[in-house]
C-alpha cells in the first residue's frame, strides 16, 4: 500500500461513520480500520478527535457527528 | 461543569438531556480510550460505550461526587475496549487513567461558542466549491452516511471525494489558523 492510499484510508477511519450492528454483534469497525498499521490507526484516532472537535464547534447544539450517530440508534 | 445536572432528566428518558450530557462526555471518554487506538477501532468502542450509557442510567445511583455519569462512562468504554483486547489478544501499550479523562472534562466540553463557530463558517465559505461540497456532506451526515454514499450522491469517485475532504480539512485549519485559532494540530495534518 502506498502511503497515499493509506491517508486515504486514515481519512475514512477517521470519520464517525460507522456501519450498523447486526444480531448478536455488540461492534462493528470500520471496515478500513483493519487495513492500517498500527501507526496509520493512531492517526485515525487523533484525525477522529480533531473532527469530532470541528463538528461540535458548528454544530447548534455542541454535537459531534458522533454525538449525532449515537442519539441515531437511540428510538424515539 | 458538573454534567450529572443532565442526570434527572436523563433517568426518566429525556433524550434532549442525553444530547446535552453527551456534548460534554465525549471528549473525556474518547481520551480515556487513547492508549487502545493500535489495537482496537476507537470510534466503534466509544459510540457502543456512550450508548450503553443511556440504556443503564435509569439504574444508575450517584455516590455524591459530580460526573458520576461520567465516571460511569469512562468505566463502561475502558471494559468494553479490555474486552476488545483480549478478544482479539492485544495489548495496549500504556495505560490513560480516569483521572486523565477527568481532568479533560474540566477544560472542554464547554457549551457551543458562536464567535468560534463564527470563525470557521468564515473560513467555510473561502473553500474552493469541491472541497466545500466534502466537508459540508460529511458535516451534514452526522456519522449516519459512510464515504462511498457521501461520494455518490456528490457524483464523486471515492478517492476524489476523500482528497476533497482532506484538501478541505487542510484548508480550514489553515485559514483559521490565520485567524489564530488552532482547534486541534490534527485538523491540519
Amino acid at each position: 500500500m502506498t502511503d497515499e492510499e493509506e491517508a486515504l484510508l486514515v481519512e475514512q477511519v477517521a470519520s464517525a461513520y460507522r456501519p450498523p450492528t447486526r444480531a448478536h454483534e455488540e461492534l462493528r469497525y470500520h471496515p478500513a480500520w483493519h487495513d492500517l498499521s498500527e501507526a496509520a490507526r493512531e492517526r485515525a484516532y487523533a484525525r477522529g478527535r480533531a473532527l469530532r472537535t470541528l463538528e461540535a464547534a458548528v454544530d447548534p447544539d455542541g454535537l459531534s457527528a458522533a454525538a449525532r450517530a449515537i442519539l441515531a440508534r437511540i428510538p424515539g | 461543569m458538573d454534567l450529572d445536572a443532565h442526570l434527572a432528566a436523563i433517568v426518566l428518558g429525556d433524550k434532549l438531556s442525553f444530547a446535552r450530557w453527551l456534548a460534554g462526555a465525549e471528549r473525556p471518554v474518547r481520551e480515556s480510550l487513547r492508549s487502545f487506538a493500535k489495537v482496537i477501532d476507537v470510534e466503534a468502542v466509544l459510540q457502543e460505550a456512550l450508548l450503553r450509557v443511556w440504556q443503564v442510567a435509569p439504574r444508575f445511583e450517584p455516590d455524591g461526587r459530580p460526573n458520576g455519569l461520567l465516571r460511569l462512562g469512562v468505566r463502561i468504554a475502558r471494559n468494553l475496549a479490555i474486552s476488545e483486547v483480549r478478544r482479539i489478544r492485544a495489548t495496549p501499550t500504556e495505560h490513560d487513567d480516569l483521572e486523565a479523562a477527568l481532568a479533560a472534562q474540566e477544560t472542554l466540553g464547554n457549551p457551543p461558542d458562536p464567535i468560534l463557530r463564527q470563525a470557521i463558517e468564515a473560513c467555510r465559505d473561502k473553500l474552493p466549491a469541491k472541497p466545500r461540497q466534502a466537508l459540508d456532506a460529511r458535516l451534514a451526515s452526522g456519522g449516519g452516511h459512510d464515504d462511498s454514499e457521501l461520494a455518490t450522491s456528490l457524483g464523486m469517485k471515492l478517492n476524489t471525494f476523500l482528497q476533497n475532504f482532506t484538501r478541505a480539512r487542510q484548508l480550514l485549519a489553515e485559514c483559521l489558523k490565520r485567524s489564530g485559532v488552532v482547534l486541534d494540530e490534527e485538523l491540519g495534518a
